[in-house]
């Protein structure tokens, strides 16, 4: 079985937000609801200044905190490693928004319940249908998506080759790599 | 980067109102052993008084889970993952509920209640105090909840403002059974300076658990929350109830009135300790570090 994850080249992003416009307009999301949030680090002096744009969203953790807190099990682990939200379930507690430690759950503020990134990258790969996703969208190609238990993967090579790692060490076991 | 607090003012009023009901419970229980016959009125007082802020608490509690409240049989699926607090947290707050109820009914109808049912609902008063507390200590992300001190520190602040409830009540209304509560004011007099040793200790670590521990810190005691920190929490929740009980109890005669004052305090303290607590916190830093 395969198990989905994703690459972010913070060194490619130049902080156009598409990809989280893509994401709200595939997903039919509200226009507060966004799957993808932007953290942006300023570094340097003047005239050497670094900006750093770091796109966060669901990094879909093995080891999920959500899951582990969600008392009626809405948040759980479902197939090819992704994370999934069962609307029905939820009663907006928001305690899995108190555990994830990214900060990239987001209440519906219609229906209440909360609610996070898909993965929907994955019905791409399955259904072999291009589709309007963060990957797709992303104007500089920051983003790669794949197998992370197959070696020969775009993904793989690419963390192999770019030493690419999770946001934060130890907060969770993340799918999410980033270059930065 | 700016950080909006995951939860607000309704669910820091469930805290207060579940740790406030287990409390009261509790203290009806130990004027029980400590002064039995002596302050039934004042007991039956703390039972439909825990009663009535428990299911006020819940109601804040359902209006604050909007997807629940919406779809109220998604209530039943609490009792799904038993590796979560919040699960462990209904079932206590169910068999506490019902205990008291059971007491509750009895106390109408004039029965005396056997010591069983209401030790019963000692332990799951106790449990559902120190569940609100557990329940935010698990978030690792969040230095400040994610401490051994704050479930301790919950459960203190509980007994205190459930005391204080009781405490309170018969000063005002039963100067008879007051004289006789003498345990409990005792008991009840050392539990701030407890819970001024726990507040400095949580602070204490959390400052030095990094850059979102030290900043959740410098938000209670010089930022936004400063005020009702110091002020509110320290001043009023803490000190002032610690002068007053000290002046009546090492100078002159103590009086009621400034006894009832001194509950009214810790209840006000016990309050903004759920708040500040849910309020101040910020998530570890991922890229830049969050402030207000």
């Amino acid at each position: 079985m395969a198990r989905y994850g994703m690459l972010i080249d913070t060194t490619k992003c130049i902080g156009c937000f598409t990809c989280r416009t893509a994401c709200q307009r595939q997903n039919g999301l509200l226009d507060d609801e966004a799957f993808i949030r932007f953290e942006t680090r300023e570094s340097g002096k003047y005239p050497n200044v670094h900006v750093e744009t770091v796109p966060l969203q669901c990094m879909h953790c093995d080891d999920a905190p959500c899951a582990q807190v969600c008392p009626t099990g809405a948040a759980h682990m479902g197939e090819d490693g992704i994370v999934q939200v069962d609307q029905d379930r939820c009663i907006g507690c928001l305690y899995c928004m108190a555990a994830c430690p990214y900060q990239v759950r987001v209440r519906n503020s219609k229906t209440g319940s909360v609610d996070k990134c898909r993965f929907c990258t994955v019905s791409a790969y399955t259904s072999g249908t291009k589709m309007c996703t963060c990957v797709e969208a992303c104007l500089t190609g920051a983003r790669t998506f794949g197998d992370l238990d197959d070696p020969d993967s775009e993904i793989s090579k690419k963390i192999a080759e770019t030493g690419a790692a999770p946001i934060a060490p130890g907060l969770s076991k993340p799918k999410i790599y980033y270059v930065r | 980067m700016s950080f909006t607090p995951i939860w607000g003012v309704p669910i820091a009023l469930y805290l207060f109102l579940a740790g406030l009901g287990g409390g009261a419970f509790v203290t009806a229980y130990c004027l029980r052993r400590t002064a039995p016959g002596q302050a039934e009125s004042t007991r039956r007082f703390a039972h439909y008084a825990a009663f009535i802020v428990v299911c006020i608490g819940l109601a804040m509690l359902m209006l604050d889970a909007k997807a629940g409240f919406f779809h109220p049989q998604r209530f039943f699926l609490l009792l799904t993952n038993f590796g979560s607090w919040m699960t462990w947290g209904v079932v206590f707050l169910v068999l506490f509920t019902l205990a008291d109820f059971i007491v509750c009914i009895l106390d109408l109808t004039k029965h005396k209640t056997p010591e069983w049912l209401e030790v019963f609902g000692v332990i799951f008063g106790l449990l559902v105090a120190v569940y609100t507390g557990a329940l935010l200590a698990t978030p690792h992300a969040f230095p400040l909840w994610n401490s051994a001190a704050l479930p301790i520190l919950f459960l203190v602040s509980a007994m205190s403002t459930g005391a204080a409830l009781v405490i309170g009540f018969a000063a005002i209304k039963r100067p008879e059974e007051f004289k006789a509560m003498e345990w409990v004011s005792d008991a009840h007099y050392w539990l701030p300076i407890a819970e001024l040793v726990l507040v400095f200790f949580l602070m204490w670590v959390t400052y030095h658990n990094g850059e979102a521990g030290a900043n959740s810190v410098l938000v209670l005691m010089v930022g936004q929350y400063a005020l009702a920190f110091w002020l509110g929490f320290i001043i009023i929740g803490l000190v002032l109830p610690l002068i007053i009980e000290s002046v009546g109890r090492f100078g002159k005669k103590e009086s009621r009135g400034m006894t009832a004052c001194a509950d009214v305090c810790v209840i006000i303290g016990g309050y903004l300790l759920r708040w500040l607590i849910i309020v101040a916190a910020l998530p570890v830093t991922l890229v830049v570090p969050a402030m207000f």
